[in-house]
């Protein structure tokens, strides 16, 4: 029969076939020990429920004709129709489509220069320089994608300030802000100056916890910076690396809303026309309801979920802990 | 080295299993989508005449004639001149309730413990009435979401050209919204005799029927905002530029498109225009309702965007653009055209043609220079022009089902005070506020706002739009109403015909879904991110999307409605 561990070990414990075991404690026991824990937990719990749990449960209206002012019974059962009819859009494809690249782009130029920018400032030695770099590069995140929007149109504009001056010049008028053959690269150039430094955060959390003895020792060996950087700082910050990979595939298709709202109108909804700027004019402006809504959502969150677990089982086959611990 | 994780690797068979599993769903999709139809997505058509319980109409005698006798709606009847308010409502009811209602609002929210408030209050009875304010510019949009969740207070107020942005608003409003046909029926002249005052046909269209099939469930549902018609919007052009530009005022889309040519200079900032698009249409002769207009020979409805006039339309607006005759940054729709046409930057704005006025006035306060007029009906390659206008509510304030029948008399009783016309105190107090406080009276005798009645009456709805008054007038500056008169004269016969005349009409919303993207599609095309060569295609996507069930729904709507 196990005991609880009371005594010291003794070396028969260790030994490799009498595993160690623990008696399972009552649920009365274990709230016992366990409930100032559960008390704090509760405020999360009961938060999740309200404003998560309970509006996913919503997510069945994706299968009804639901309206608001019948009980929620007499809503007729209409299976996939409003799948049939999202898959069936001739414009939902293109919508997809554009939501990948942006998300592509976004996992391929985006997530690497903010672990780029977070090597840099670790490398800055100077504090003062330092933090200015950082209130620099990470303040813009601050700013409203209104704002954004609105200084990009004045700065690069047709009848921005670079603009006028190519005009004063002799030169022609900058055709960018309204130009959907280069609208990737716009919206590049926004999602650095907005958001490549508040991605970069996480990132020096991780570099300041590695050891500095590891850098010394390295030193003494005759490392250089460059595979200091390689054998140490690298391979120390890759578990966060991996689970902000994970989640950022998770949301592939939640490549947001605003940015692309706003540019809708001067580039054409044609190269701006994501997921979910789709749902917003088609649901809520084109008036097909909450149900259509409620599916286009369903659908991005299945997608995302699915995602989510394959990339966390190739993190975990790759050795890595990816969102949680594998016990 | 060992496994770091002891789960199993990846099986083939396990992808298989979760494959076939995706594609079978994937592939039952139809089979169960089949199984039933989305009844919710159907348009409504509501016939708003022929009624026999609305309230029974008896005139209610002005106090003073106009000086400039109109054909009312579109070409109403005007003041020239101020006369002295006479009192309308000689029994004033008492009213103890506080009621909640939701108003839009476009700029500041002004003060609500202004005396304003309260000299209103008191002159109507009693009754408090608080403003729930929300922003203008979504207002549409976002009341959908209060409507749903019954989060409007007491009451609300929705403009007409709101009604877009619902889906099914007959349903949100024989479920949300206190049907009034008990209380209004009849006679209601002895207690409320400016609403009995009110056009039949006010009343009419406040109708939606609980079953749009059975015309037995049909009922009041709102109190009537006022009664007009004629053109709301225009084309505003800067007289004085074109003048100092010796320049004619257009006549025709040909001689307006030499006049844009004449004086654009994209090189120095000079534009003909800063955006033109939802104007455009009635230029072309794109009339019709949603688009719809019936054709008697082939005994259907025939849209907008298959006539060729919609391809001549979308021409125009393409040499707009790459003729630089349009602002370079007119795409993103963040233009302050008014500012630029103030400033002289562009000569035409598409507006509301209250800017008119409110230009020459700023002009006369010596705060703006030169002077601004609208164009005249215009029409291309020959045509006759057409010109669109409503004659019908502006609006409507409806009130909450919750609320019992003692308390929506009361509404009615305020209604009824708030139904004053032009030339009464009541009308004076509502909408210029108090003496000395919010206006003081000008040299030709008129009122003049304050800078404290311009933004906390002039500029707000607050109770303004309560209830439309019994008949309505241009009223203001004696020489911009002479003119806007005069303007009104000159269009009138140009109305664009309706063919749902009589009938409310709501399109199915596979068809509102398809004419969004539609309106994008334009745009691409006006802005030079598409060809022109695209249309047929573009239109082509839009009847198969939507326009081709539309049709049938309009069709039938229209065959009914005329006892075909």
């Amino acid at each position: 029969m196990a005991t609880l561990q009371t005594t010291a070990p003794t070396e028969a414990d260790h030994a490799p076939d009498r595993p160690r075991v623990r008696r399972k404690r009552t649920v009365a026991q274990r709230l016992r020990h366990d409930w100032p824990l559960l008390l704090l937990a509760l405020p999360v719990v009961a938060h999740l429920m309200v404003f998560h749990y309970w509006p996913s449960a919503w997510n069945i209206i994706a299968f009804l004709d639901y309206s608001p002012y019948r009980p929620f019974w007499e809503n007729p059962f209409v299976g996939f129709a409003w799948f049939e009819r999202l898959f069936n859009d001739p414009y939902f494809t293109p919508a997809l489509l554009n939501t990948l690249k942006f998300s592509a782009a976004n996992l391929l130029f985006m997530f690497p220069l903010s672990i780029v920018l977070a090597l840099a400032m670790n490398s800055i030695v100077s504090i003062r320089l330092r933090s200015a770099f950082q209130s620099v590069v990470y303040l813009p995140h601050f700013f409203s994608w209104v704002l954004v929007v609105t200084v990009f149109v004045q700065v690069l504009g047709s009848d921005g300030l670079i603009s006028n001056w190519l005009m004063g010049m002799g030169g022609e008028r900058l055709n960018f802000t309204s130009n959907p053959d280069t609208f990737m690269l716009l919206v590049w150039m926004q999602w650095a100056w907005k958001d490549a430094g508040w991605g970069m955060i996480i990132f020096l959390a991780a570099l300041a916890s590695i050891n500095p003895s590891l850098y010394e020792a390295a030193a003494v060996d005759g490392a250089n910076r460059w595979r200091r950087m390689w054998h140490i700082t690298l391979p120390s910050i890759r578990p966060v690396i991996i689970l902000l990979l994970i989640l950022q595939i998770g949301g592939i298709l939640s490549v947001g809303f605003e940015q692309y709202q706003l540019q809708r109108s001067s580039i054409g909804y044609q190269s701006t026309e994501v997921l979910d700027t789709f749902v917003y004019y088609q649901s809520i402006v084109g008036n097909q309801g909450e149900s259509f809504g409620t599916a286009a959502g369903l659908f991005k969150g299945v997608i995302g979920l699915i995602l989510i677990l394959v990339a966390n089982n190739i993190a975990h086959r790759l050795g890595e802990q990816g969102i949680y611990q594998k016990s | 080295m060992t496994d770091p994780s002891p789960s199993p690797r990846l099986q083939r068979r396990s992808i298989f299993k979760a494959t076939g599993l995706i594609t079978a769903g994937a592939a039952g999709l139809p089979a169960v989508a089949a199984c039933s139809d989305i009844a919710s997505q159907e348009g409504t058509a509501q016939v708003t005449e022929g009624f026999d319980f609305l309230p029974t109409y008896k005139e209610w005698p002005l106090p003073v004639e106009p000086d400039l006798v109109g054909e009312p709606p579109n070409h109403p009847s005007a003041f020239t001149s101020y006369p002295e308010p006479a009192p309308a409502v000689t029994e004033l009811p008492s009213g103890s309730g506080t009621y909640e209602l939701t108003v839009p609002i476009w700029g500041d929210t002004p003060s609500s413990d202004d005396p304003y408030y309260a000299a209103v209050a008191d002159a109507w009875g009693g009754t408090k009435i608080d403003l729930r304010h929300a922003d203008g510019n979504t207002y549409a949009d976002t009341s959908v979401q209060w409507l749903k969740a019954n989060e409007y207070g007491d009451a609300i107020q929705l403009f007409g050209w709101m009604l877009g942005s619902h889906s099914n608003f007959r349903e949100t409003v024989v479920n949300n919204f206190y049907d009034l046909t008990e209380v209004l029926k009849g006679d209601i002249a002895e207690r409320w005799p400016l609403l009995a005052g009110l056009p039949s046909a006010s009343w009419g269209q406040s109708v939606w029927s609980r079953d749009p099939d059975d015309p037995d469930t049909a009922g009041i549902y709102g109190i009537p905002m006022n009664y007009s018609g004629g053109q709301g919007n225009g084309i505003l052009a800067r007289v004085d530029l074109m003048e100092a530009a010796n320049l004619a005022m257009p006549t025709t889309v040909e001689e307006l498109l030499e006049v844009c040519r004449a004086w654009s200079d994209d090189a120095n900032g000079k534009w003909a225009f800063a955006g033109l698009d939802w104007f455009v249409g009635q230029w072309f002769g794109l009339g019709g309702t949603d688009g719809w207009n019936w054709d008697p020979e082939q005994q259907k409805m025939v849209n907008n965007v298959e006539r060729p006039e919609f391809t001549e339309m979308l021409t125009f607006r393409r040499t707009l653009w790459d003729e630089q005759l349009l602002h370079p940054d007119a795409p993103t729709g963040t233009l302050d055209p008014g500012a630029m046409q103030e400033a002289g930057t562009v000569l035409f704005t598409q507006d509301n043609l209250v800017r008119w006025n409110d230009f020459n006035l700023k002009v006369k306060r010596g705060e703006a220079e030169g002077e601004v007029a609208p164009l005249p009906a215009l029409a291309a390659n020959g045509r006759e022009p057409l010109v669109y206008m409503s004659a019908g509510v502006d609006g409507w304030t409806f009130l909450n089902k919750d609320l019992s029948r003692e308390q929506v008399e009361e509404f009615l009783d305020v209604a009824n005070w708030a139904a004053a016309p032009y030339g009464t105190t009541e009308y004076q107090l509502l909408q210029y506020g108090v003496e000395g406080e919010h206006f003081t009276i000008g040299a030709d005798g008129s009122p003049v706002y304050t800078e404290l009645g311009s933004s906390l009456i002039q500029a707000p709805i607050n109770y303004k739009q309560l209830c439309g008054q019994v008949q309505t007038f241009l009223t203001g500056d004696p020489d911009m109403v002479a003119k806007r008169f005069e303007y009104n004269a000159s269009i009138k016969d140009y109305a664009a015909e309706n063919a749902f005349e009589g009938i409310r009409i709501e399109g199915p919303a596979d068809f509102k879904a398809a004419g969004s993207t539609l309106w994008d599609q334009q745009q691409d095309i006006a802005y030079g991110r598409a060809e022109l060569s695209s249309i047929p295609e573009m239109v082509e996507t839009f009847m198969s999307n939507g326009g081709e069930n539309a049709r049938q729904y309009y069709t039938d709507a229209y065959l009914s409605a005329h006892g075909e």
